[in-house]
């Protein structure tokens, strides 16, 4: 409990620091410019220049500019490869996620021939993903669905370790970023598609051209009219939404808890200000819930949505 | 309350800028360069995860289930053979006591054998030794009656004698005897002898 306050505390100081160093430092060559004052957009926006704690005096926030390449062209498309903060970001918390779990998992080889059970962290670890796997995963994935808990898994754990990356002083949330929820949503639809391929084989057409054989015939073609356009519509609402809720939930909590850091700066009072600050520190309070719950549902409703296609919903 | 008026007049006039440039910073606008890099990344962390740390964890959890599940039954197993074992050796127990009681009620029969047959004994030995003893007693009684019998002889002889000596001088017995041995001869007295 004690840990956790000093640690909220170091949060929003990190977070109050890194406002008032971003809207008071003078402007690094090769990044992007805001609006004077303008401290929340550079913070909850991805750019080509990343902020780092300096050293000693690590309250100070330095401006590093990561390098540009030039774009590459791709059919008609210009795609521009160049590193960005959320890219950072994203490296970074698959690394670490990938160490803690490898961790886990070793510790788990070594414990099980010793004592039989690991301890301590991978013990937890070990209970957030027999969680994930057996209360959300594999009873939404249908029978024999077990293949893709794994995927289901490293939904839930790369999320939650990007959502939480974004709550530490001078990180940024890439779930945050519209390019990396959307992208998690394509690939989940991609994966519930090919789940449903996998599962029904020539059946699932049948999720994409409404052709229901307990109608009298005469309904079915007017049905099959109307229907079909609204199930292939279905089929991309359904990522669209995950992709827009992690978005927007990710942003509105930053935006929120920027905001009231910022009612600090414009009272200009120790007196007026500690209202504003005690209301960031519930909302970063919330934020903490909000990662894990969003990580959950992300990854709950991929469950479900393969599982409802595998089961063949018509 | 002029600050406070003040303050929300400076938090509006701070975001309205940033408003008034969507084109530069728009929130939805994909940035196609990280979708390829989160579809890369994200891609290499789901393979190198499902077949480094979810695979082994899963297969680890499994495993020890499995040796639970294997310790319970084998506890199940020791338990019904103990129990097994146990009805045997009741068994085996009530069979011994069994057993042994009937070597004791054997005991018991023969040692009431023994002991009807020493009493038996004893009780024909005793008959013996009292009809040996009533026959000493009665050869005893014989002799003691022939030797009684003799000395009565003898006392009346001695007495008789007495009387036959007072009586001697007597006529009539001196008459007696002589005639008698008037009587007498030579032959009559060997063949009295």
């Amino acid at each position: 409990m004690k840990l956790g306050s000093v640690l909220l505390a170091l949060v929003i100081a990190g977070s109050t620091a890194g406002a008032q160093q971003v809207a008071e430092a003078p402007h690094v060559a090769g990044c992007e410019e805001y609006a004077p004052g303008d401290f929340i957009t550079p913070h909850i926006s991805d750019s080509h220049c990343i902020d780092v704690p300096g050293f000693p005096r690590f309250w100070e926030v330095h401006e590093v500019v990561l390098p540009r390449w030039t774009p590459v062209h791709i059919g008609g498309a210009t795609i521009d490869l160049s590193p960005t903060k959320h890219l950072v970001f994203l490296l970074l918390a698959a690394v670490l996620i990938s160490l803690i779990l490898i961790g886990a998992a070793r510790a788990h080889q070594n414990h099980t021939h010793e004592v039989g059970r690991p301890k301590g962290f991978a013990s937890g670890i070990e209970a957030m993903v027999l969680y994930i796997r057996n209360e959300v995963a594999i009873p939404n994935l249908g029978p024999h669905g077990e293949g893709y808990a794994p995927y289901i898994l490293a939904l839930f754990f790369f999320i939650l370790t990007l959502n939480l990356i974004g709550l530490v002083p001078f990180g940024s949330t890439a779930t945050g970023n519209i390019s990396v929820t959307a992208t998690l949503a394509i690939i989940t639809f991609i994966v519930v598609e090919t789940a449903g391929i996998r599962a029904n084989g020539l059946g699932y057409l049948s999720t994409i051209f409404y052709w229901n054989k307990d109608l009298p015939v005469l309904m079915r073609v007017p049905m099959f009219v109307l229907m079909t356009p609204i199930e292939i519509v279905g089929k991309f609402t359904k990522p669209f939404a995950l992709a827009i809720r992690l978005f927007a939930n990710m942003t509105a909590g930053h935006i929120v808890v920027l905001a009231l850091i910022g009612l600090v700066f414009a009272f200009k009072s120790y007196a007026l200000g500690a209202a504003p600050l005690a209301a960031a520190v519930g909302i970063m309070m919330l934020e903490l819930f909000v990662s894990f719950l969003q990580a959950f549902i992300f990854s709950l409703l991929a469950s479900v949505f393969i599982g409802q296609m595998r089961e063949g919903h018509h | 309350m002029r600050t406070l008026a003040r303050s929300f007049a400076l938090v509006a006039l701070s975001a309205m800028p940033a408003a008034a440039e969507p084109a530069s910073k728009n929130l939805l606008e994909p940035n196609y360069g990280l979708m390829v890099w989160t579809l890369v990344i994200f891609v290499v962390l789901a393979f190198i995860l499902a077949r480094f740390a979810f695979g082994p964890i899963t297969k680890a959890v499994e495993a020890r289930e499995k040796a639970l599940e294997d310790a319970i039954n084998a506890a199940q197993r020791d338990r019904e053979e103990a129990a097994r074992i146990l009805a045997e050796h009741r068994a085996a127990l009530d069979a011994s006591r069994g057993e042994a009681q009937k070597l004791i009620a054997e005991a018991r029969v023969a040692a009431e054998r023994v002991r009807a047959e020493l009493i038996e004994q004893a009780r024909a030995e005793q008959a013996a030794m009292i009809a040996r003893a009533r026959q000493e007693i009665e050869g005893e009684k014989t002799n003691a009656i022939a030797q009684l019998r003799r000395e009565a002889v003898d006392l009346a002889i001695a007495g008789a004698s007495k009387v036959v000596e007072r009586n001697l001088d007597q006529t009539a017995n001196r008459q007696l005897v002589e005639s008698f041995l008037a009587g007498l001869t030579s032959d009559s007295v060997a063949a009295s002898r």
